[in-house]
């Protein structure tokens, strides 16, 4: 397995758990400012579902994004166990 | 102005004093975080309130007593953000604020979302007015593993900080206490940082997060909703059941109580044997003829609208504080985006349900111009309200369940086309789809029977001077032989081209005035025996399609403009009559009779 381990949310699969590590800018211009709801780095994540939308908790909120935001998000995902 | 030192004194500082007009205090939030439930126990005023974030879109104001002094309260919506790039509701706020419109702020926020509460703190911070910060849901909070060092971020902010659960009361006492020590916060300004930065440290520092001890039946609800596996038969289960209740108990049921027991035994018998003593025929006919205020006005609205209006409002009230609402953006999403919109645009459209005039003004939710244009046409084209979905399915239900399919088919195909086109056809863009998902709960009893009864009082405040209005308009039209001016003239489309009969030309006059209205005029003929199937199907299919209210095109050129509100009439009377027209064709070459 790879060493590093951070990859964007649009990739993650359910029940991964992560911290976000970078929020890029020009990905998410059309984007309702994440930062507002939390997303900024620092927060916790959970995968919650991948189809038909991306659901995810950050922090306590439980938020849906589509792919393009979601690719945006760059996670550091934590290892199990 | 209170001084800041007042917390850290515990001195309450006089709240009686000299002012030019009451102390202004404005409730600011994030958000769906109760702002609304805290303005109603204060004022003792009640603002609707339901468990998805926009509820509030516009400024309320009420009269609260605190200590001896009157104060005003102002409810305001909810904002993620007062800097940078805001949307239209946030300007609001924002505005409000920077002109001095209030002495004294109190944020409300989620407990769960400490950090994101704060972030807000910090820019109302700048605004450098006396606050309080209410920790809200903190219930909730507690049982996701959430706790927070409450004294020890008040000394932080320098501010009072009080923990509620607004909707039993709890806290309010304390808030009320607070108001007369309020402080100005100190906050990223003060320390020379970036709000996120300030707001990371500072959450990081008071609140530690423990286990989730979220309720099962909580947790296993919210995922069932939203995995498609298990979402969409709940979803058509949500259908099926709103069906029943309001298409069968609502529409059959009650109305045939109302319209053959109440109107058809004994009302409208008594008030024809009355006005028998009125010297005058055009007064008997104005009361309780073909076009009488008692017998069209009344039991149209009464009888035939009511009681659907009532159990659809119900319903509706029911998904609404459930929380069940915004999950359907996770579903619709992609169908929206073909639309130029996103899955946000699923709150306008099904509180459209509930009344388009209202969902107009709801559209302010959505970021961009675009969008807004967008969801407030497919809301005039498309969307039934709930009394004009009452009478769809009060007569469609008697015809048969295909003929329910094809009219949803046919508008539904329409509004995604229309969308479609009028995606590519509008300047500007769509904003990308981010939605907060509010938690699953129970709907509290209190709260759906207050909101249900608002709505109905609303709907007979509004909806039946309007019947009246239109009757007494029809009886004026058919008296000076203006009707059978207007039916012949329009005979050539309503008959040739729509392939109805003659009458149904009255009704969508009546429709001009309120879609439901119409559609109950349609409802009489269809019981009347004077629509065949195919006709029933079209001319309702026409009707939903058809020209908004009055109500709601006064709505549009609000929101929008004069010359946006006649394109978007024009646009959509075209298309609903093409449609029709089209329709039909096509039923009537396919030989179908329902």
């Amino acid at each position: 397995m790879s060493r590093s381990d951070l990859q964007p949310l649009s990739t993650l699969p359910p029940g991964t758990r992560g911290r976000i590590v970078r929020v890029m800018r020009d990905l998410t211009a059309r984007a309702e400012r994440l930062a507002a709801f939390g997303v900024s780095p620092g927060a916790n994540i959970l995968v919650l579902q991948t189809f038909p939308g991306i659901v995810f908790e950050c922090d306590q909120t439980e938020l849906a994004v589509e792919r393009l935001v979601a690719r945006a998000i760059l996670v550091d995902v934590e290892q199990r166990g | 102005m209170s001084c800041p030192h007042a917390i850290a004194t515990r001195t309450p500082a006089p709240l009686l004093r000299l002012r030019s007009h009451p102390l202004r205090i404005a409730l600011v939030g994030n958000p769906n975080v109760g702002k609304s439930v805290i303005f109603g126990r204060l004022t003792g005023r009640y603002v609707t309130v339901s468990n998805y974030p926009g509820t509030t879109v516009a400024v309320t104001r009420g009269r609260a007593t605190i200590g001896a002094e009157v104060c005003d309260v102002i409810d305001t919506p909810g904002v993620n953000a007062l800097d940078g790039p805001l949307s239209e509701d946030e300007k609001v706020t924002r505005d409000l604020l920077q002109g001095g419109g209030a002495e004294l702020i109190v944020q409300v926020a989620d407990a769960r979302n400490l950090r994101r509460a704060l972030m807000l703190t910090s820019q109302i911070a700048e605004f450098r007015q006396p606050m309080i910060l209410v920790l809200n849901m903190i219930d909730e909070a507690r049982a996701r593993g959430v706790d927070i060092d409450i004294d020890g971020l008040a000394a932080q902010l320098g501010v009072p900080v009080i923990e509620a659960v607004a909707t039993e009361g709890r806290g309010l006492a304390e808030l009320r206490e607070a108001l007369a020590v309020p402080a100005r916060a100190r906050a990223a300004g003060d320390e020379g940082l970036a709000h996120t930065q300030w707001a990371d440290e500072t959450a990081r520092r008071f609140r530690t997060i423990g286990p989730l001890s979220l309720g099962r039946a909580q947790e296993w609800l919210g995922r069932a909703v939203r995995e498609p596996l298990t979402g969409i038969p709940i979803l058509i289960l949500v259908l099926y059941a709103t069906y029943l209740f309001v298409g069968v108990l609502g529409a059959q049921t009650l109305v045939g109580v109302l319209e053959d027991g109440l109107f058809g035994t004994y009302l409208n018998p008594w008030a024809t044997a009355a006005a028998a003593h009125l010297p005058i025929a055009a007064a008997r006919d104005f009361l309780v003829g073909e076009y009488g205020l008692i017998t069209m006005g009344l039991t149209y609205a009464i009888a035939i609208v009511l009681p659907v209006v009532t159990t659809f409002f119900l319903v509706f009230g029911f998904l609404e504080d459930s929380g069940y609402i915004p999950r359907l953006a996770i579903f619709s999403d992609r169908l929206f985006r073909a639309m130029g919109l996103n899955g946000k645009a699923v709150l306008p459209m099904v509180l459209g349900l509930g009344c388009d005039t209202m969902a107009t003004m709801t559209t302010r939710i959505l970021a961009t111009p675009k969008e807004r244009l967008i969801a407030i046409l497919l809301l005039a084209l498309g969307v039934p309200c709930s009394a004009q979905l009452a009478t769809i399915m009060g007569i469609l239900g008697g015809i048969s369940f295909a003929a329910v399919v094809t009219l949803f088919g046919v508008v539904v195909f329409q509004m995604v086309f229309v969308g479609f086109l009028a995606a590519r056809v509008l300047t500007g863009e769509r904003s990308d789809f981010v939605m907060e998902l509010p938690p699953m709960r129970l709907p509290r009893l209190r709260n759906l029977l207050t909101k249900t009864a608002l709505r109905v009082r609303w709907y007979l405040g509004e909806a039946v001077p309007l019947f009246l209005i239109g009757t007494v308009l029809l009886f004026g039209l058919d008296r000076i032989g203006l009707l059978a001016a207007i039916v012949s003239a329009a005979r050539p489309l309503v008959t040739g081209v729509l392939g109805l009969p003659p009458k149904a030309a009255e009704v969508f006059v009546m429709g001009f005035l309120r879609r439901d209205y119409g559609a109950a005029g349609l409802f009489l003929m269809a019981r009347d025996g004077a629509l065949t199937h195919v006709q029933a199907v079209v001319a309702l299919t026409v009707m939903t399609l058809f020209v908004p209210c009055v109500a709601n095109f006064l709505m549009i050129v609000k929101e929008r403009g004069l010359r946006i509100g006649l394109a978007i009439l024009t646009v959509v009377t075209l298309i609903a009559v093409g449609t029709g027209a089209v329709l039909n064709g096509v039923l009537g070459f396919l030989h179908v009779a329902f």
